[in-house]
């Protein structure tokens, strides 16, 4: 089962490279181009899943962050920061897709929106739990997974902020309203990037477990006492 | 509760024996005002009308910042946070009492600020013709952003953090309630006859805030207790009836 678990990762590396290559074709050619917006709309298939892995990273490691407080779990502590890692990427591919999009379509990449100020926010949490991981000392450990929950608890907000505030963003139900030709083009360039970012994700989870570990092991080697 | 009056009741004693927070806050409310009036009041009313939420709510978060890290230096200073985690009191009464007196800070201070932009900005006046949803705005706005920040301030001074940490983790942690704070404001000068549901909005996010920062507040500063603790925990043989009091 360890040994399962242990390929899994490269599995899904291995498995999304045919995947990302299809899709990348298949959006590019044999997807219609949206009647209003036209090409720009291509980016759409890039820029939601990428919004929800973001989501998704920032929910796992504010979990993750929460089994750190509770159980005092270092292995807890590295899927968090890992998960914040693969958030913080995905967070900066959104915010630099959607003012793109944005461009092309209302004429100007950034109208200050509920969605976009909230994923900018969640973005900068992240940026700053990374922030306080790297740069705080090791009492801030506790601190920046508190940081991380909160972080998750904004999640929901954006999700809401659409229906909450008035915006010229798309609302959350646009993905349900596609045509099939899009619908069929939008599920793979998702599993696609889903793969990559659990991939990623494992790979680091795993390199920061081990890094945790041997420290450990270094210090009971200068320091034998039980 | 009980306890959490009793350190409130010694935290404001302590206050009023100097004004420390409340004068350095609320001179600083002071300049930031005069800045803004500075900056702003050549401007058309409807400028004002977009100005005036932002300038009500980047000073709260400025103000806010300043007290909290006063507030939490001087417990830094003599140690007495950390005295306090140690005493038999309950975690919570520490959080609460702390986010009580920081809040009464605050509002001391916006009890300047507001009617400052009231009189600066002629926009403003609607501060003067709705007083109760004034209050209960910059009340609801003031405790959301006091909820989380004495929680943040709280973890750097117990862990001997570095105070510039504290602007790092609080601004975009309490961005998402300032910005809700500053849609509200919109829907008081505008009259808008949705606000009180933006207030009884805030008041929920109020809610989850608070609670969430409670629940937090004795990992964060003294860690749950380990596996093997909470096992030894478990295992204690109960008192004996000699122990237990007549």
């Amino acid at each position: 089962m360890r040994r399962i678990s242990s390929v899994l990762p490269d599995l899904a590396l291995v498995a999304a490279a045919p995947l990302v290559v299809y899709s990348v074709q298949r959006v590019f050619l044999h997807t219609p181009n949206e009647r209003t917006m036209g090409t720009a709309f291509k980016i759409f298939f890039f820029h939601v899943p990428m919004g929800w892995i973001c989501m998704l990273m920032a929910i796992v490691c504010g979990v993750a962050a929460g089994v750190q407080l509770r159980r005092r779990s270092q292995r807890a502590a590295a899927v968090a920061l890992a998960a914040a890692e693969i958030g913080f990427l995905t967070g900066l591919g959104v915010l630099l897709t959607g003012p793109i999009w944005g461009h092309a379509t209302w004429g100007t990449p950034w109208t200050g929106d509920a969605r976009q100020v909230t994923t900018a926010l969640l973005w900068l949490v992240i940026a700053s739990y990374l922030l306080l991981r790297h740069f705080g000392q090791h009492a801030s450990e506790r601190l920046a997974a508190s940081l991380a929950i909160f972080g998750a608890v904004n999640v929901p907000l954006i999700y809401y902020a659409v229906k909450l505030w008035k915006t010229t963003h798309p609302t959350t139900g646009v993905v349900g309203s596609l045509p099939p030709a899009m619908w069929a083009s939008f599920w793979p360039g998702l599993g696609a990037l889903l793969l990559v970012s659990l991939g990623l994700f494992a790979v680091r989870a795993r390199q920061l477990i081990l890094e945790g570990e041997l420290d450990e092991a270094f210090v009971r080697l200068e320091d034998p006492r039980p | 509760m009980r306890q959490s009056l009793l350190l409130l009741r010694s935290e404001l004693r302590q206050e009023l024996r100097d004004f420390e927070l409340v004068m350095t806050s609320g001179f600083f409310t002071l300049v930031v005002l005069a800045m803004f009036y500075l900056s702003f009041a050549a401007l058309e009313k409807k400028a004002h009308l977009a100005a005036i939420p932002g300038l009500l709510w980047l000073t709260v978060a400025f103000v806010g910042t300043l007290t909290l890290t006063r507030a939490f230096d001087r417990e830094r200073e003599a140690d007495t946070l950390r005295a306090l985690l140690a005493a038999p009191v309950d975690r919570l009464a520490i959080y609460f009492s702390k986010a009580a007196s920081t809040l009464v800070v605050l509002l001391l201070c916006c009890a300047l600020l507001v009617p400052g932009l009231a009189s600066m900005f002629p926009a403003g006046q609607v501060f003067w013709d709705s007083p109760g949803q004034t209050a209960a705005l910059v009340a609801l706005g003031c405790l959301g952003y006091v909820a989380i920040g004495t929680l943040f301030a709280a973890g750097l001074a117990a862990g001997a953090g570095k105070n510039m940490l504290l602007a790092v983790i609080l601004y975009p942690v309490t961005t998402p309630m300032l910005m809700w704070s500053l849609v509200t404001t919109r829907a008081l000068l505008d009259k808008n006859p949705n606000l009180p549901d933006y207030l009884g909005q805030m008041a929920a996010v109020d809610v989850i805030l608070l609670g969430l920062a409670a629940l937090l507040f004795e990992p964060m500063l003294v860690g749950a207790p380990g596996r093997a603790q909470a096992r030894r925990t478990a295992r204690r043989p109960p008192r004996r009836n000699s122990d237990a009091p007549n």
